[in-house]
């Protein structure tokens, strides 16, 4: 039976068009660039960085700052673009009173982490008790 | 009577002068042996009671970190086990040793002080699969594990100017049955005597007397220690009387459990090349790859039987020697019931059980020179020489195999065999230095070339010239000019440099004059403005060799070492962070409290936006430039690189990175000689040849907002169609996007 083209299946067809082209034009335009970083912590190297952080923060919790260290630097060369192991690592000297370091480490977690909004508000919240220091 | 008194007096004034000389002869022989005797004692005590041993420093390497998921084959973690002298064995493992359990490894970890943290032993399952580890396993319990540090590998020592190596056990370390067989064997007596054993004496005297030379000793445990502590070998009276006054003194002032202990850590048992072996703990792990603790019977009794000729029972050049004396201690050991008679049969059906050969001494000298040189700054050598410290570096045994079977493979290429090499591998996003060589001969303890040949650059400037460059006026698609240029220098002579093809290319965007490495408009650019930059950003590194800058420096005629050259990539592939390279990231005494801790730095040193804009340029070296060789090499991989040659090709260099290493190689000749070799021709066949065997992931660049990336037309840098063939994808601050359109053509 052949389908045939009446004012209101036009009607829907015109709706279904318009609406494809705003649900294409609500994506947002991000051009693939193969040459720019993806997000580490998605990564399978994840685990074990993340149980290495969970063992630095009970560490620091426990005023081991050196052990924090230690634990944080192995997380880093696990995966030396977690902007969380930095972070912590700024925790770590910021506790120890080391606040040059306090603010480089800042320095070097937002330049991995700008994206991450939870990330860069903690560093941002750091930063002064750093600079205070 | 007169007389008489007279004649009696004189006699007794005679007698009493004559009663004095001998009491004073007496008080004087007295006080010169309390003399001699607390001579004696003080020697004792200043070994006995400082440091009775020169220790050397020990170097470790980084320790390797096990996670599933991580890159490792079982062929490497075997080759680490290998190098920290973990034994194969079919039963299950000990500590320090391993074996293999269909496609996985069960190790026995030795325990180990990190410093911050001891590890004991532990005996831990690794999966493998595909490349990578795929489950760790606590044998005991069955718990996965997420993550598990291997003690790491000792790379060398620091000898003292004695040669000697040792290690020490202390008190409660030595094994029971060791010191039962020793005095089985050597002192049967030792338990009873007071250092001397006159049965012992006149037993060794008959024999000698009945041999009608000396066969046999009547020297006690003690007073062989006395000799080796604070004595020659020479065979004489006086020796021997001060041996047997020295073994009285330590008896007298020590436990039987010291004395037998400080014994069991000096007695020289083995020779390895120029090194002396001390003491049966390292004698142990040179031969057994065993710690003491875990030696059979035939283990102790080749140790043990070794002491009275080392040279003679050594188990290398005189194997039957060596067996036919094992034996010889096992019988004793059976006959003085340390052993039992299944035991004893077991262990005399034994083999040696020896290793192959021993290891090398120093196997990586360049990079142990490199640790010493480091270390210099807090400890004398002297210090290194003795103190026993450990110093934990950034060493990665893995990636130096590569980097050694790669740089020969390279090598290889060349028929020259005067053509030498340094090659520096680095973790460009912490400092560490992972891996270096100093010689094409790579165990070779010469001239480290790494650290010490200044060579000048070449081409490896333009980088940070370019990043000198680039700011409010240039960007990667500003049109450049390839022309001749003429400079007046200061001593009124005219520079003409000129391209190394010796051609003019026209105009074309700075990007594409950096990829294919173009010196006339990066001369051009540098004397209208990009010097003083550029030497700025050097002193910034200290990497500025000259107060005088010349414009031949834009053309990289400063010398640098490898090293240093490492130095200036590593702030370049860190988005302009820099990081000083250490090998060092601590030390602690030998007791294990620290001394010294090397933190991770980080100093924004350049401006990242900026930096990203070089490392893109370097990635297009790699895919179109000089160096395109890798894109054909690896076409699946990115990698950011440069290549650089010096005039009538006498040194040829290449510096990359990928996604966490950089590596620097350099070739050319000691007597600057030319070697017909460009940075393309040379030094970057040979990287490829390194990076091929250890395997790497791609570089990336880091995300950052103030950069639009556009398609552009490297021909004359407008803005193209995706699309088009020739087009690049470039980044560029956001106010400074081109707005000139190019067509495809």
């Amino acid at each position: 039976m052949p389908l045939a083209l009446t004012p209101r299946l036009f009607c829907r067809l015109a709706i279904l068009l318009i609406l494809s082209i705003v649900a294409a034009c609500s994506i947002p335009e991000k051009p693939p660039n193969r040459y720019q970083d993806d997000i580490e912590v998605s990564q399978p190297e994840a685990r074990p960085v993340t149980e290495l952080q969970n063992q630095a923060l009970a560490a620091l919790n426990q005023d081991q700052y050196q052990l924090a260290v230690d634990y944080l630097q192995r997380a880093i060369k696990i995966q030396p673009r977690n902007a969380w192991s930095w972070h912590y690592l700024a925790q770590t000297y910021w506790r120890d009173a080391q606040y040059d370091r306090c603010l480089a480490m800042i320095e070097r977690s937002n330049s991995y982490g700008s994206f991450d909004e939870a990330l860069t508000s903690a560093n941002d919240r750091l930063k002064p008790k750093c600079q205070q220091g | 009577m007169p007389s008489r008194a007279k004649r009696k007096k004189p006699k007794s004034a005679n007698r009493r002068p004559r009663r004095n000389y001998r009491l004073i002869a007496v008080l004087l022989l007295v006080g010169a042996f309390a003399v001699y005797l607390g001579y004696l004692n003080h020697l004792i005590n200043s070994r006995f009671e400082g440091d009775t041993w020169a220790i050397p420093s020990r170097v470790f390497a980084r320790a390797q970190e096990l996670y599933p998921s991580l890159v490792l084959t079982r062929e490497q973690l075997i080759y680490e086990l290998d190098l920290s002298s973990y034994l194969a064995v079919k039963a299950e493992p000990l500590p320090g040793q391993y074996r293999l359990l269909g496609g996985s490894l069960e190790v026995n970890t030795r325990p180990f002080d990190f410093g911050t943290q001891f590890q004991p032993a532990r005996l831990v399952q690794v999966f493998f699969e595909r490349g990578r580890i795929s489950a760790l396993i606590d044998s005991g319990s069955s718990e996965d594990l997420q993550l598990f540090r291997l003690p790491p590998v000792i790379l060398g020592s620091y000898y003292p100017d004695n040669d000697e190596d040792r290690l020490l056990l202390a008190e409660d370390e030595v094994p029971q049955r060791f010191i039962d067989t020793l005095i089985a064997v050597e002192d049967r007596q030792f338990f009873q005597h007071w250092g001397l054993s006159p049965m012992s004496i006149m037993r060794a005297f008959l024999v000698n007397l009945r041999a009608g030379k000396a066969v046999q000793g009547g020297s006690t445990l003690t007073q062989q220690l006395a000799k080796n502590l604070f004595l020659t070998p020479e065979k004489t009276l006086l020796r021997k009387i001060n041996e047997a006054f020295m073994a009285l003194i330590l008896e007298l002032r020590f436990s039987k459990q010291a004395i037998i202990t400080a014994y069991v850590n000096e007695v020289f048992v083995l020779q390895q090349k120029r090194i002396a072996i001390h003491g049966f703990a390292q004698a142990s792990r040179m031969l057994f790859r065993r710690s003491v603790d875990s030696l059979e019977a035939q283990h102790l009794a080749l140790l043990v039987g070794m002491v009275k000729g080392p040279s003679r029972y050594n188990p290398f050049s005189s194997p039957d020697a060596a067996l036919s004396r094992r034996n010889l201690v096992l019988k004793i050991m059976f006959e003085q019931g340390v052993l039992g008679e299944a035991e004893f049969s077991e262990a005399t059906a034994a083999p040696l059980g020896i290793v192959d050969r021993l290891p090398g001494v120093n196997p990586f000298p360049a990079y142990l020179d490199l640790v010493k040189r480091q270390l210099q700054a807090s400890y004398s050598s002297a210090e290194l020489a003795q103190r026993g410290l450990r110093v934990f570096t950034a060493f990665d045994p893995l990636l130096q195999r590569n980097l050694e079977l790669g740089l020969a493979r390279g090598l290889g290429r060349y028929n020259q065999p005067e053509l030498q090499a340094a090659v520096v591998i680095a973790d460009y996003l912490n400092g560490d230095i992972q891996a270096l060589v100093g010689d094409r001969v790579t165990d070779f303890p010469g001239f480290n070339r790494a650290l010490m040949a200044q060579r000048p650059i070449g081409s490896l400037i333009k980088p940070l010239l370019l990043y000198s460059l680039l700011g409010e006026q240039l960007t990667l698609a500003s049109k450049v000019k390839d022309e001749p240029i003429r400079i007046q220098q200061s001593d009124g002579k005219i520079w003409e440099p000129r391209n190394y093809d010796r051609e003019l290319h026209g105009e074309m965007s700075l990007y594409e004059a950096f990829i294919h490495s173009y010196n006339l408009p990066f001369v051009q650019l540098g004397v209208a403005g990009g010097l003083e930059a550029l030497a700025q950003n050097l002193a910034q590194i200290k990497l500025l060799k000259h107060d005088v800058v010349y414009p031949s420096m834009l053309l990289g005629t400063t010398s640098m070492s490898a090293f240093e050259v490492s130095q200036m990539f590593q702030v370049i592939a860190n988005n302009g962070y820099f990081t000083p390279l250490t090998t060092i990231r601590s030390v602690t005494d030998q007791h294990n409290q620290t001394l010294e801790r090397v933190p991770f730095e980080s100093h924004k040193l350049f401006d990242q936006a900026r930096m990203i804009q070089v490392q893109r340029a370097m990635i297009g070296v790699t895919e179109n430039g000089t160096a395109g060789y890798l894109a054909e090499r690896f076409p699946a991989r990115t990698l950011a690189g440069k290549t650089g040659t010096t005039n009538e090709a006498r040194d040829s260099w290449f510096a990359g990175f990928s996604s966490r290493l950089l590596t620097v190689v350099w070739l050319g000749r000691d007597d600057n000689g030319p070697i017909n070799l460009t940075g393309a021709s040379g030094a970057l066949k040979v990287w490829s040849d390194i990076m091929e065997l250890q395997g790497f992931e791609s570089f990336k660049i880091s995300r950052d907002d103030s950069l639009d990336w556009r398609h552009i037309n490297p021909a004359n840098g407008g803005i193209t169609r995706k699309s088009c063939e020739i087009s690049v994808l470039l980044p560029f601050p956001k106010d400074q996007v081109p707005t000139a359109r190019s067509r495809c053509p």
